[in-house]
């Protein structure tokens, strides 16, 4: 007895110690990262001056020079940031914000931005997207993240004439989760290297020593930020032909986040009503923290609906400044019309909306009439969820395709 | 058109030589403080349309700065872009809940700086404005 407890005090202290150990290496980490910065910040400002050519003209030979210098100071730049990266994965303080997301956006950026590395090695870069995927629940900076690590590494490790192809698809295996993949012609990953790629700090030992830019701890960072996703992440390589990285990521799932709404103690309520909130910026780029503006408009929505019957929806995300909310209100149009005054005056009152953007609120009912009542109410709730997620496509589509327009069908 | 006039506010007297060249090429005015303490002082007395501004700084850190100008009458409407070494993870937020207009990790684009600039100035934002090179 006396042993066994002995045995759990020691126990206990070990673990204390080790997560004493853990706080102090992030503490030393965090420390040295932002005593690495300030150096390089310097090195960064000068190098950037000279071929800017404010400090005088630079000859042509010089410039190129100077340009090999900004590459290796970004270079460490990246490596200091993915330390970091690593040790929150490490200690669970990596933080995801998952929004409604159009995954096809994301590989557009992604796509854009990679575009000059893979013409600089001569490489194709295409992207493949069935245009039927549905909106994706993600981060889309951290996706944006994995996107281009997997595709910087897909343009690093293949040859020049090669290809590099982005794409997302469903499976009918796996229906709630979107496939994306990066697929390149490259030299591979050997057999045994393929468990351990993910590791932190793992490089294939098969790598040209002068591809090795990195401290092996990207893919990590991949691996950790799809898992906080609730996805997974894996690689299927032919040595010597290729390697495709592929990841899933949970698709948005209106009907499971809409259901308590649309049906209440085992009946479908009467009337629904889709309330769009738009917020756009005054000035594009943004003028201040607009992330934090919209942030406080998303609060103050959130208060003005009826916490039981109505649902304010997870922000859409677009690449544009422009936020979208829905709000999904269990009413008739005239409740909805009492229900969007109280918003408008309230979301007025924010002394940051003023300054900084403009407000626009519409409204359009759900159409309930076609509904069969001898249907069970889990297929009714699964039609008026259906109905509710085509009105935001179609709300949306007609968005992107006329910005400002507004919604014709909403009034 | 009046130059747009910038208060730079950083301990690294290389870095804010640097900052002041490029500042000067994006025809601004450049005034520089090196700690917390001064700031108001300075920005009392020139009146700066944007303040660039170091979180990690001596006599005054930089959140205690932008408290102070948050809760100032007259320099409460003067945007500040926060520029620091420090990890954007706790700080950002922080940094914006106190009223900084924008929040930038070192080391920082140029070319996006200097937009957040742009956009910053009060009255200055139409194209044209002869600031940016």
């Amino acid at each position: 007895m006396r042993y066994a407890v002995e045995r759990q005090g020691l126990l206990r202290s070990l673990e204390i110690a080790s997560k004493q150990q853990l706080e102090f290496k992030n503490h030393f980490l965090s420390h040295v990262s932002h005593e690495l910065r300030t150096p390089l910040t310097c090195i960064h400002q000068y190098v950037t001056l000279l071929l800017d050519g404010l400090a005088g003209p630079v000859t042509p030979e010089q410039y190129d020079h100077l340009k090999t210098v900004l590459k290796s100071v970004n270079q460490l730049h990246a490596m200091i940031r993915d330390l970091l990266e690593a040790t929150r994965a490490e200690s669970g303080k990596l933080r995801v914000e998952p929004r409604c997301v159009s995954i096809g956006e994301l590989m557009q950026q992604a796509v854009a931005m990679m575009r000059p590395a893979a013409q600089g090695r001569q490489i194709g870069l295409e992207m493949g997207l069935d245009s039927r995927i549905p909106l994706v629940y993600a981060d889309p900076d951290r996706i944006l993240e994995v996107l281009i690590n997997l595709t910087d590494n897909a343009i690093k490790f293949t040859e020049a004439e090669g290809s590099v192809m982005i794409k997302a698809c469903m499976t009918e295996t796996d229906p709630s989760f979107v496939y994306v993949s990066v697929t390149d012609t490259g030299r591979g990953i050997g057999m045994e290297a393929q468990p351990l790629i993910f590791e932190r700090l793992y490089q294939d030992p098969d790598s040209v020593d002068n591809n090795r830019s990195g401290l092996g701890l990207g893919l990590f960072i991949c691996k950790e930020l799809v898992r906080l996703h609730g996805g997974r992440i894996w690689v299927t390589s032919d040595p010597g032909h290729g390697s495709i990285f592929s990841f899933t990521l949970p698709l948005y799932s209106l009907v499971k986040l809409l259901a308590p709404v649309i049906a209440y103690e085992e009946r479908l309520r009467a009337a629904f009503v889709l309330v769009r909130v738009d917020l756009a910026p005054l000035t594009n780029p943004p003028r201040g923290n607009w992330r934090e503006t919209w942030k406080q408009c998303l609060e103050t929505l959130r208060r003005c609906v009826y916490l039981d019957k109505d649902l304010v929806l997870p922000p859409m995300w677009e690449s544009g400044a422009t936020e979208t909310f829905f709000v999904l209100a269990s009413t008739d149009m005239a409740g909805a019309t009492i229900m969007t005054t109280r918003i408008r005056e309230q979301l007025e009152r924010l002394a940051n909306l003023k300054t900084k953007g403009t407000l626009s609120i519409t409204t359009a009912p759900v159409e309930l009439g076609s509904l069969d009542p001898t249907q069970s109410l889990e297929i009714r709730v699964e039609i008026v969820a259906g109905r509710v997620t085509e009105m935001i496509m179609a709300s949306m589509d007609r968005k992107q395709k006329s910005p400002g327009n507004g919604v014709k069908h909403f009034n | 058109m009046r130059k747009p006039k910038i208060l730079v506010v950083d301990d690294d007297p290389d870095l804010v030589k640097a900052m002041r060249l490029r500042l000067r090429a994006n025809n601004c005015e450049v005034i520089t403080v090196s700690d917390g303490y001064s700031v108001i002082g300075a920005a009392q007395k020139e009146r700066p349309d944007v303040i660039i501004l170091d979180l990690g700084l001596p006599a005054g850190d930089g959140f205690v700065v932008l408290e102070r100008l948050q809760s100032s009458d007259t320099l409460s409407g003067i945007p500040v872009i926060v520029l620091t070494a420090r990890d954007p993870q706790g700080n950002e937020q922080r940094a914006l809940k106190a009223g900084a207009a924008a929040f930038f990790q070192k080391p920082v684009d140029n070319d996006e700086l200097m937009n957040v600039i742009r956009v910053s100035l009060p009255h200055r934002s139409a194209p044209g404005v002869p600031m940016m090179s």
